[in-house]
């Protein structure tokens, strides 16, 4: 039977600060019940790869984590041997008298093999969460790989032989949409879609995570976050930035937000200057629809 | 309720729904319809919306799939609530043609998305059947062509576009770069040498795809052609990695994330809401020198190709297109310029700007009908190896 019904997932989720969040509970309670890959899009820095570690918190299993970049190629997530110990123990054997089909055969043990995420999900004593995360940075060939993976559960490796998943484990694939991902991986999965979160979930989560931050501060921080997230942005921030800038506005004990404290911070929450620029010219208008204190008044 | 009366129906009116999204351009599956039948089992359905994202998740696999599932759910299964209280099966919402995706916007072009939602089949791709009394199509201009040839014209070129990305990733080939050592090999190399080993043998990498970087002009006359070739380059965009958008005309606007769409038609309107109609000319330097300025660092490096794409009628300074092209040139693999206008035989790059930019171009090409597409995709093909 399932290991967790939905509220467990309510519950962890709720402590994660996803308030209310019916959507990603159902949708991780059927990832397990169905056993199927979820996939998780949406901008970058809304917790995606959270949803994951609340998976693995929720079925009390490890979590396992393929960091996927450009470039990234099949056998570096799978294995990888360990040549300088082969040849090492190679140079070792060289007196011995053996053939070189028996000096072949016995540096392919094991303890010459570096398992790379794939391999250890796979080999893992019981089903663990599997992060695929940030699909859409690797290429498609890996994306095929990948789906085969998904459906055969089971790795070849030429020197030893073919490695069948004693536990299939439960996938998470997440996408910052820099680009699309073939409909194969889509049709696959279970969908999921994150978006930034709304004022009351940002402020649920600044509230929770940066401890001891005052009420006012909380919520102009996510006031303004919110109507920065209207404007268009080269690289609009997500929640993480979020975090930085209310936990720095926190440690330099300010009470409100004013002109000078903004564009001083800037930073911590733009990475683009071109963004930085925009904002600095929109200040007066964000600051008046945000009915900021004067820090004359 | 009847168990199996009740489950009889849902099973019927899943199908229903699965194809009322199917019409309306999410592709749903008997998969996915199975998948979320089994979902509405394991489910506590007296939770309100327990329903609503159990078979949003199994059916509805990107935010535009979700978007229209949203649009069509109430409906439909509120017509089936009511149905079955009147202890009849649901009627699918009979055809609700695509509500008025018409949006005036602000680029009143005559519009493939036009075309393109008048007759859709947005259910899968047609390959262009009988390809060879098309022939004569293939050298067409694209002005020429009468609207109900159109449709045509846009099946041949998305077929084209992908038929030529595939063909990209069975040609490539490894690279000479060295990587990781093959360790089998080394050792059989070795033998040759009692055992000691003289040389390496190393796995062969593949070929890491290309960037593209697209600059469209989209002053007046450009249209027509910008359209088609943009619907080519998004049937073709598999063959690489990343694709960067850029549309200018007095200045310079991105709109990749527009473009990140399997739904031509959707991309369609939706450029045409965010180009602003300039008027009074093109500033070609000025734009290519914000690019630069801008985007550069970003998005130039010796994996990318650049495409420029304008009839070189430029307004501005022809200086400032001299410099950015050279900066463009130092910093990226190669830049192509697509010229609609060197589709007519007498053509000569006479404009000041098209001068000016002569130099630096790795290759000047015209895209003025499906023939020079066809060259344009063998030739990004070409670049690859």
């Amino acid at each position: 039977m399932l290991k967790t019904d939905i509220s467990r997932f309510h519950n962890l989720l709720e402590q994660q600060h996803y308030i209310a969040d019916e959507s990603i509970a159902t949708a991780l309670f059927l990832a397990e019940a169905l056993r199927k890959p979820l996939l998780v899009e949406g901008p970058a820095g809304v917790g995606k790869t959270e949803i994951a570690k609340v998976l693995a918190s929720a079925l009390d299993t490890d979590l396992i984590r393929l960091q996927c970049y450009e470039g990234l190629d099949v056998h570096s997530a799978m294995y990888e041997w360990d040549y300088q110990r082969q040849l090492l123990h190679l140079k070792l054997d060289e007196g011995s008298g053996k053939t070189t089909e028996e000096r072949s055969a016995s540096i392919f043990g094991e303890e010459f093999l570096f398992k790379r995420p794939l391999l250890q999900a796979i080999t893992h004593d019981r089903a663990p969460v599997l992060l695929i995360d940030e699909l859409d940075r690797a290429d498609e060939e890996f994306e095929s790989f990948l789906l085969e993976l998904l459906s055969e559960w089971q790795i070849t490796i030429p020197e030893i032989g073919t490695i069948k998943a004693g536990h299939q484990p439960y996938t998470v694939i997440t996408s910052n949409r820099t680009r699309d991902l073939s409909d194969a991986v889509r049709r696959r999965c279970l969908y999921l879609w994150i978006d930034y979160p709304d004022f009351d979930k940002e402020l649920a989560i600044v509230k929770g995570k940066v401890k001891g931050i005052e009420e006012g501060l909380a919520s102009e921080i996510c006031r303004f976050m919110e109507l920065v997230r209207e404007q268009k942005l080269e690289k609009t921030p997500g929640v993480a930035e979020t975090l930085d800038w209310a936990r720095a506005l926190a440690a330099l004990h300010h009470h409100h937000l004013d002109a000078a404290i903004i564009e001083q911070t800037l930073g911590l929450v733009f990475k683009n200057w071109t963004d930085t620029q925009q904002v600095k010219e929109s200040l007066a208008d964000f600051l008046e629809r945000l009915g900021v204190r004067s820090k004359f008044s | 309720m009847d168990d199996l009366g009740h489950h009889g129906e849902l099973s019927a009116n899943m199908v229903g729904f699965g194809r009322l999204l199917r019409k309306h351009g999410v592709k749903v599956g008997p998969g996915e319809e199975h998948d979320a039948l089994r979902a509405l089992n394991l489910i506590d359905l007296s939770l309100a919306e327990s329903f609503r994202h159990s078979i949003r998740t199994t059916l509805a696999k990107s935010k535009t799939e979700q978007e229209i599932f949203d649009q069509y759910f109430d409906s439909y299964w509120n017509v089936w609530d009511r149905a079955m209280e009147m202890n009849r099966p649901g009627t699918e919402e009979e055809s609700r043609d695509t509500p008025g995706r018409e949006k005036s916007g602000k680029h009143s072009t005559p519009g493939l998305q036009h075309w393109l939602s008048g007759n859709s089949d947005t259910s899968g791709e047609q390959e262009a059947a009988g390809y060879s009394p098309l022939l004569v199509k293939t050298r067409r201009d694209f002005q020429a062509f009468e609207k109900d040839e159109l449709q045509e014209v846009v099946r041949i070129i998305r077929a084209l576009g992908k038929r030529l990305a595939s063909r990209l990733s069975r040609r490539r080939v490894p690279s000479s770069k060295p990587r990781t050592i093959d360790l089998r090999r080394t050792l059989r190399l070795g033998m040759r040498h009692g055992g000691e080993w003289m040389e390496l043998a190393h796995k062969k990498r593949r070929t890491q795809k290309l960037n593209l970087v697209l600059l469209c002009d989209v002053s007046r006359s450009m249209d027509l052609y910008n359209q088609f070739l943009l619907l080519f380059l998004l049937a073709f965009q598999r063959a690489f990695h990343r694709m960067e958008t850029f549309v200018f005309s007095t200045s310079l606007h991105r709109v990749t994330e527009t473009l990140q769409s399997n739904n031509i038609e959707e991309v369609l309107t939706r450029l045409s809401e965010e180009i602003p109609v300039w008027s009074g000319g093109t500033r070609i330097g000025a734009s290519l020198d914000s690019f630069v300025e801008t985007y550069g660092p970003a998005v130039l490096d010796r994996n990318t190709v650049v495409m420029i794409m304008s009839d070189g009628w430029d307004t501005g300074e022809v200086d400032r297109l001299e410099s950015a092209l050279k900066e463009i040139r130092k910093r990226s693999r190669s830049i192509i310029w697509l010229n609609p206008l060197m589709g007519s035989p007498d053509y000569q790059p006479e404009t000041r700007g098209m001068k000016a930019a002569l130099p630096y171009l790795d290759i000047l090409a015209p895209v003025h009908n499906i023939e020079s597409l066809r060259r344009l995709g063998r030739e990004l093909i070409n670049l690859q190896r």
